[in-house]
């Protein structure tokens, strides 16, 4: 069936999402910005968040990088009744990102050989933008026909400070809110690049948690927020952290809560990643009306 | 805000405050954790003179420079935070980075009249003020190469200086 499918023309609108998702805020995300700018009142953490706005602007006309850490791609791709996912598609997607990734430019920063220079970096580095390969598929339904493809950058800083555990909910929703707010307060704090989105996923196991994660920045409008994510938000503010750790009252812009499936049990895992001042980075393409 | 050039002297540090917007004009070091480390061991061998720049009086940004362009890690990484002390040592008068430095650094840069600045991570508008770029030492290191970058008014805030921190 994907005989009859324009690869080509696929391959493109997924370079098109990856250059878009590296270079420009969703309508949303300006939205919240221009908000704490007018809410905000030191003036350091203003500055900040006015250069953030003002960056952006400019990285979507110019059609370059947001930030000089361009991200690793990670794509989650809805597949729709019929929609005819195949080898052949996937190698196309595949392609539309190194496409993507030359065009942007994002940063060479794939590492070279096997699998103990790949830890230790003493492979070298690739020089083709094209050499940092994506992350593993997700993959979710979507609902009646189509297939949409998002892909998201994800920035090595938000990563270091990002955590995936346990919690002991103790039969209160409110014991893992709790631990939510006092993990994300000390990685916001040690981020750098704030305001953050907090991206929290929650299932049975890491994996699920992390998914749920990712699904959660596939998902969230700055401008829809839920009592669990408003109370997240507000909290963490509460610890005047600041744009860029600069003290301030905008440390966090929203939250970003997705909450799977959970088992007969007393424990939860949770993902947590402070998504920094760019992130989500994300663009979505309709590869199939 | 006050804007400084390259090679920057030493009254124009010692005037400046936690919390002073700055601009930095002229060529500055940009490196980050892979080459850092190496350029403080030059230091120490005594081999500093052969990268062909004075350190007295430079500023080092805690940067990849690639097609990608430039934007801050966090300074606060083993391998670049231990550069900083070594380095204000040697003469670098402005670590451009972002994230809280320990204690110990900040009462370093403070024994060496020098200060650590918190530059915004924005590639987009840093791309318009950089000029052009060439890299100085450690070629084989590609983007964590040591670079040398000609850039035109820098924005940025002191984050630490004679002894006190931003993020107190």
């Amino acid at each position: 069936m994907s005989d009859n499918l324009d690869l080509t023309a696929l391959a493109a609108k997924v370079r098109d999402a990856l250059v878009a998702a590296g270079s420009t805020f969703r309508a949303d995300k300006k939205d919240a910005y221009r908000r704490a700018i007018r809410e905000e009142t030191d003036p350091k953490a203003r500055w900040v968040l006015e250069t953030i706005l003002e960056n952006a602007e400019a990285a979507e006309t110019n059609r370059s990088p947001l930030c000089d850490d361009s991200g690793i791609p990670h794509l989650l791709l809805e597949i729709g009744d019929d929609a005819p996912v195949t080898g052949r598609l996937l190698d196309a997607i595949r392609a539309g990102v190194a496409d993507g990734l030359r065009a942007l430019p994002g940063r060479p920063m794939g590492i070279m050989g096997g699998d103990r220079e790949r830890i230790d970096q003493s492979g070298g580095l690739d020089p083709d933008s094209a050499g940092v390969a994506p992350a593993p598929l997700l993959v979710r339904r979507l609902p009646g026909p189509g297939l949409r493809l998002h892909v998201l950058m994800f920035g090595g800083g938000p990563a270091i400070r990002a955590k995936t555990y346990r919690v002991f909910h103790k039969h209160d929703a409110q014991v893992v809110l709790d631990e939510i707010v006092a993990w994300a307060t000390d990685s916001v704090r040690q981020l750098g690049c704030s305001p953050c989105t907090l991206a929290v996923g929650i299932g049975r196991s890491h994996f699920e948690a992390a998914s749920m994660m990712l699904q959660a920045q596939a998902d969230g409008d700055y401008a829809v927020q839920s009592d669990m994510e408003k109370e997240i938000t507000r909290r963490v503010n509460a610890a005047d952290i600041g744009p860029m750790g600069l003290h301030g009252k905008t440390s966090v812009l929203a939250t970003f809560l997705k909450v799977g499936p959970q088992r007969a049990s007393g424990v939860r895992i949770v993902c947590l990643r402070p998504a920094c001042c760019f992130e989500p980075r994300i663009a979505t393409a309709e590869l199939l009306p | 805000m006050q804007h400084l050039a390259t090679p920057i002297p030493e009254d124009a540090i010692a005037a400046l405050h936690v919390g002073d917007t700055i601009e930095i004009s002229g060529w500055i070091l940009c490196g980050r954790d892979a080459v850092l480390p190496k350029v403080v061991a030059m230091v120490r061998d005594g081999t500093a003179g052969q990268l062909g720049v004075d350190l007295h009086g430079q500023v080092v940004f805690h940067t990849a420079v690639s097609p990608a362009g430039v934007g801050p890690t966090s300074s606060n990484k083993l391998e670049i935070e231990s550069s900083i002390a070594p380095l204000s040592a040697a003469g670098i008068k402005i670590h451009l980075g972002k994230g809280a430095l320990h204690p110990e650094t900040v009462a370093a840069l403070d024994e060496h009249n020098a200060i650590y600045a918190v530059i915004p991570p924005v590639t987009a508008l840093l791309e318009a003020k950089t000029a052009e770029r060439k890299v100085l030492a450690f070629p084989e290191l590609g983007m964590e190469a040591l670079h040398l970058i000609k850039v035109d008014r820098y924005p940025a805030i002191v984050g630490a200086a004679h002894g006190r921190s931003i993020y107190e």
